[in-house]
C-alpha cells in the first residue's frame, strides 16, 4: 500500500506513516482474506487498539513538528485530524453497539484507507514542500 | 447549468484521480438527461447544498471499480462488498471537497452531504431535479460517468 511518492522528507512523519501504511495494509489483508469472521475478530480488534493509539502519537507528533517550523497551515491541517478523530470514534461506538460487524469493520477499513492515501499524498506533502523550501509556501 | 459547476467537478475529478490513483481522466462529449438514473453496477451519490444545490452521481463499473480499489491497497479486489463500496465512496467524497473548495474560489459557498453508495443496475433515484448534465469520462481502467444536477439558490 506504501508508494516511495507518499514520503514528504521528514524523518520521523515518514518513519510513522509507513508504519500506519502497513498496520492498515495488514488490517485490509485481515479483512479482506479467507475464513470466518468470527476467527478474524481477535486480529481485528487487535489492530483497531493498536492504531487507536498510534493515530492520536501521530497526529500530535505531526503538530509540534509543525509548530516548530512555523507551519502557516497549521490550524487548518489541525482541524482535519481532528475531524478524522471524531469520525473514528464515531465508529469505535458503531462498533461497540454492534458487536463489531462484519460489514461496519469493512466499512470503516474502506474509507481508512482512502483517507489516508489521500491525506499523505496531498496535505502532508505541502509540510515537506514548506521545509524543504526554507519555510515558504 | 453553468459552466463552472461543471468545471468545478472535472477539475476535482483529474486533481484526486492524479494524487490517489496516478490516473489522468480525460472528459469526452457530454449530454443532457432529464432524470438520474443509477445506470451502472457501482453508483455514488452525493448532494449539494448551500449557494448551490443539487446532486452529483458517480456510475462505475464493476470492473472499473475493483481496479481502483486494487490501486489504492496493492490488493486484488474480487467483490464490490462494503470494503471497496466504502473506499469508492470516499473517493468521491475527497473529489466532491475538492469541487467545494473550487466552487468557493468562483465566489458560490457550498457544503457537501455525505456520498451514498448503491451498487446494482438501473436502480432510478427520483429527484425532484432540474434536467442533468451526463459528463463521461475516459480513463486508462475504464470509463466512468458523472451526471451533475445543481442550480443556483440565489
Amino acid at each position: 500500500m506504501w508508494k516511495e511518492k507518499y514520503k514528504i522528507g521528514v524523518e520521523l512523519i515518514d518513519r510513522q506513516h509507513r508504519e500506519l501504511f502497513r498496520r492498515v495494509s495488514d488490517f485490509v489483508k485481515t479483512v479482506q482474506g479467507e475464513g470466518e469472521w468470527e476467527e478474524k475478530l481477535s486480529k481485528v480488534k487487535e489492530t483497531l487498539e493498536f492504531m487507536k493509539e498510534y493515530v492520536i502519537t501521530h497526529f500530535n507528533d505531526e503538530e509540534i513538528y509543525q509548530k516548530e517550523i512555523d507551519y502557516p497551515e497549521y490550524e487548518k491541517h489541525r482541524q482535519i485530524h481532528q475531524k478524522f478523530k471524531d469520525e473514528v470514534g464515531k465508529y469505535v461506538e458503531k462498533f461497540q453497539q454492534e458487536a463489531y460487524s462484519e460489514e461496519t469493520v469493512q466499512e470503516f477499513g474502506g474509507k481508512l484507507m482512502a483517507w489516508l492515501i489521500n491525506h499523505v499524498a496531498g496535505e502532508d506533502q505541502k509540510i515537506g514542500y514548506f521545509q524543504n523550501r526554507g519555510g515558504s509556501v | 447549468m453553468k459552466v463552472q459547476y461543471v468545471n468545478s467537478f472535472y477539475k476535482a475529478v483529474q486533481d484526486v484521480f492524479g494524487l490517489m490513483l496516478d490516473i489522468k481522466p480525460e472528459r469526452e462529449n457530454p449530454a443532457v438527461a432529464d432524470d438520474m438514473i443509477a445506470g451502472n453496477e457501482a453508483n455514488v451519490m452525493i448532494g449539494i447544498t448551500g449557494d448551490l444545490s443539487g446532486s452529483v452521481l458517480f456510475g462505475f463499473s464493476k470492473d472499473m471499480s475493483l481496479e481502483m480499489v486494487r490501486i489504492m491497497s496493492g490488493m486484488e479486489m474480487n467483490k464490490l462488498d462494503s470494503f471497496v463500496s466504502s473506499a469508492l465512496g470516499e473517493v468521491v467524497n475527497i473529489i466532491s471537497g475538492n469541487a467545494v473548495t473550487n466552487l468557493a474560489e468562483e465566489g458560490y459557498i457550498c457544503d457537501i452531504v455525505p456520498p451514498q453508495v448503491i451498487i446494482g443496475e438501473n436502480k432510478s433515484i427520483s429527484m425532484a431535479t432540474e434536467k442533468a448534465l451526463i459528463l463521461p469520462m475516459k480513463t486508462e481502467i475504464g470509463k466512468f460517468k458523472m451526471n451533475i444536477s445543481i442550480k443556483e439558490n440565489r
